[in-house]
């Protein structure tokens, strides 16, 4: 979890990442945040996020990315 | 048979009625009979193409799902496998399952270009023989172009890649399947739609329930105002100023034929798409919607989201966050990123996806130069919009700009009209010469008598000074509409709300505008839908 926060903050350093639950529904994070992040995400964890994992649900919050990446850990 | 004709309401009547008659469980066969003979009432040899691709993606997306069944069942019939090997088995078949997505979507690719541009391409290479002088020519290829051919592909992809990617099963039924593909509510012109959602509706049954025939047939009779008051009235002027007079424009007329080609546009596609998903209401099926107030957008970004939706989450989905994605594209973003800092990380995916996606979208509408530079005038637009973000904000922070009142919001809108004006000139204006003869003169000339009226010649260009005022009205009262419908209202539902007296003159008050002024001439063809040639 800290490392996805870590991952969250170097890319956008005014949102407030523990907090917001609707990065995505409110237009925190648009489209090309959510980008950079997943290839954080690819290459911090080793995964592959397809274009289908791209879901408002997957990204809203930092725990549901958590969950998103366990869940993509687990099934690899 | 075209949506707007008394035959198409003749026979959208006979299906509700033998739909709703029959024993729930075979509705969508009468559908299915329906849209096949709407499709042939277009001609006998169109049938061919839709049925081929209808049986071939079918069998495509059949064989992907027996891959992932029969892997299924055997790691089911094992109890001994490891993880790994479990693992091991899921990438062969995801492997095996990618390669007949791919040829299929390439399959289904090569048909739709092969039929759209042959001809196209085979007469630009001819130009360039002749420019070159060369003694030799392509012959050009009498081909047929089945009607809804782009909708009915594109839905078709996106069932490929749904069922690929293992968000739904592959429907069994073939018969079921061809429905999705040829429902005629949506063949001609769209919307653009995904099984999941419009092809599981069509295999349910559906009760006949008050509501959905009411909201319905308001809902056509609202497509009907915007198609024949709107559309097929300023059509005359559109014609005239963009196709034989532009010589002696100054800006004040560039202007004006402009606005003329936007509600021409907007009242034709959206009015088409109004009548599509009233039809469909009425059979209880809900068609995604299309078009949400495009007028009223602030930003290109935003226009895209209101314009031609169907198209824009097609592309949002199956182009633009796959190119996002792609190895490429999110490799230099990271270089970018880790060099000069977060937004340099995000203007890599932003510049490449929309040239991707906004390429695609122009020669969708066409190859040609017109329609291609208009492409990559959106998305350099949406680009750079995302690039400079961080410049306009200081800017409006430095100069004080109140970004969260009426003032700046209309601001923001006139600047999309602006911005969507030029592009719309690029498109319609004769020639990519004209079009930008026409764009300086936006800038450099102005006459305020032809804009006011006052010298008469605004009544010369095939509207006159009656139906002008006709068509004034009209657009007010769907502006009105729009502003109620931006604030919330949601207009079929607060009609219902009124007392019956009210709700029954203003449905009647809009029947009569549309029989007494909706555009009937003796040349006009009723039936020209412009997105139905796309």
């Amino acid at each position: 979890m800290e490392k996805i926060l870590e991952i969250l903050k170097s890319i956008r350093s005014d949102v407030d990442f523990e907090k917001e639950e609707r990065l995505i529904d409110d237009g925190i994070l648009d489209s090309f945040d959510v980008v950079s992040v997943i290839g954080e995400l690819c290459d911090e964890f080793d995964i592959t996020i397809t274009t289908d994992m791209m879901e408002p649900e997957n990204f809203n919050s930092a725990k549901a990315i958590h969950a998103l990446v366990e869940r993509i850990l687990d099934e690899e | 048979m075209s949506y707007t004709s008394v035959t198409f309401l003749a026979f959208l009547l006979g299906t509700i009625i033998v739909y709703y008659a029959v024993p729930k469980k075979i509705q969508w066969v009468v559908l299915l009979v329906a849209s096949y003979g709407f499709y042939l009432s277009t001609g006998v040899e169109q049938v061919i193409y839709i049925l081929a691709t209808t049986i071939f993606t079918f069998g495509a997306g059949r064989l992907m799902q027996k891959f992932r069944d029969d892997n299924q069942a055997k790691i089911s019939a094992n109890d001994q496998l490891t993880k790994d090997e479990k693992r091991q088995m899921k990438k062969v078949v995801t492997r095996k399952v990618h390669t007949v997505q791919v040829i299929a979507v390439l399959v289904n690719l090569a048909v739709l270009a092969g039929v759209k541009f042959t001809n196209t391409i085979f007469r630009n290479v001819n130009e360039l023989f002749g420019f070159f002088q060369w003694d030799a020519s392509l012959p050009l290829v009498n081909i047929l172009v089945p009607l809804g051919l782009s909708y009915y592909t594109f839905n078709c992809i996106g069932y490929l890649i749904d069922v690929g990617r293992g968000k739904h099963a592959a429907e069994s039924n073939i018969g079921k399947f061809a429905l999705f593909t040829s429902f005629f509510p949506m063949i001609v012109q769209g919307p653009l739609c995904r099984f999941s959602d419009v092809g599981e509706q069509l295999k349910q049954p559906h009760k006949l329930e008050y509501n959905n025939l009411k909201y319905g047939a308001q809902l056509i009779l609202w497509g009907f105002f915007k198609k024949l008051v709107i559309a097929d009235r300023v059509s005359a002027i559109v014609l005239t100023m963009f196709h034989s007079q532009y010589s002696g424009y100054t800006g004040s007329h560039v202007f004006f034929a402009v606005l003329a080609y936007s509600f021409q546009i907007y009242g034709d596609f959206s009015g088409g798409t109004d009548i599509c998903r009233g039809a469909a209401q009425m059979l209880g099926i809900n068609l995604p919607e299309n078009f949400q107030r495009p007028f009223f957008a602030t930003s290109m970004g935003d226009y895209w989201h209101r314009w031609h939706m169907s198209l824009g989450a097609w592309m949002r989905e199956f182009v633009f966050y796959p190119v996002m994605l792609s190895k490429p594209v999110t490799r230099v973003s990271k270089f970018f990123r880790k060099r000069f800092g977060s937004h340099a990380g995000k203007i890599v995916p932003s510049v490449a996806a929309p040239f991707v996606v906004f390429f695609l979208i122009g020669i969708w509408h066409g190859i040609t130069l017109q329609r291609i530079i208009n492409g990559l005038y959106h998305a350099t637009l949406i680009s750079s919009s995302v690039a400079l973000a961080p410049v306009f904000k200081t800017v409006t922070e430095k100069l004080k700009i109140n970004t969260q009142c009426f003032s700046y919001r209309l601001f923001q809108m006139l600047r999309t009209f602006f911005l969507l004006a030029i592009s719309r000139i690029i498109t319609q204006a004769g020639t990519l010469r004209i079009a930008l003869r026409m764009i300086k003169r936006l800038f450099t000339s102005w006459s305020w008598d032809f804009i006011t009226g006052a010298d008469g010649t605004i009544y010369k260009l095939g509207v006159d000074q009656k139906n002008m005022s006709i068509l004034f009205l009209a657009i007010m009262a769907l502006l009105v509409v729009g502003i109620l419908q931006e604030k919330g209202v949601k207009i079929r539902e607060s009609l219902a709300k009124q007392n019956l007296i009210f709700r029954w003159l203003m449905v009647l008050g809009l029947l009569v505008v549309v029989l007494v002024y909706g555009v009937y001439g003796p040349d006009y063809n009723a039936g020209d839908f412009i997105y139905a040639g796309h």
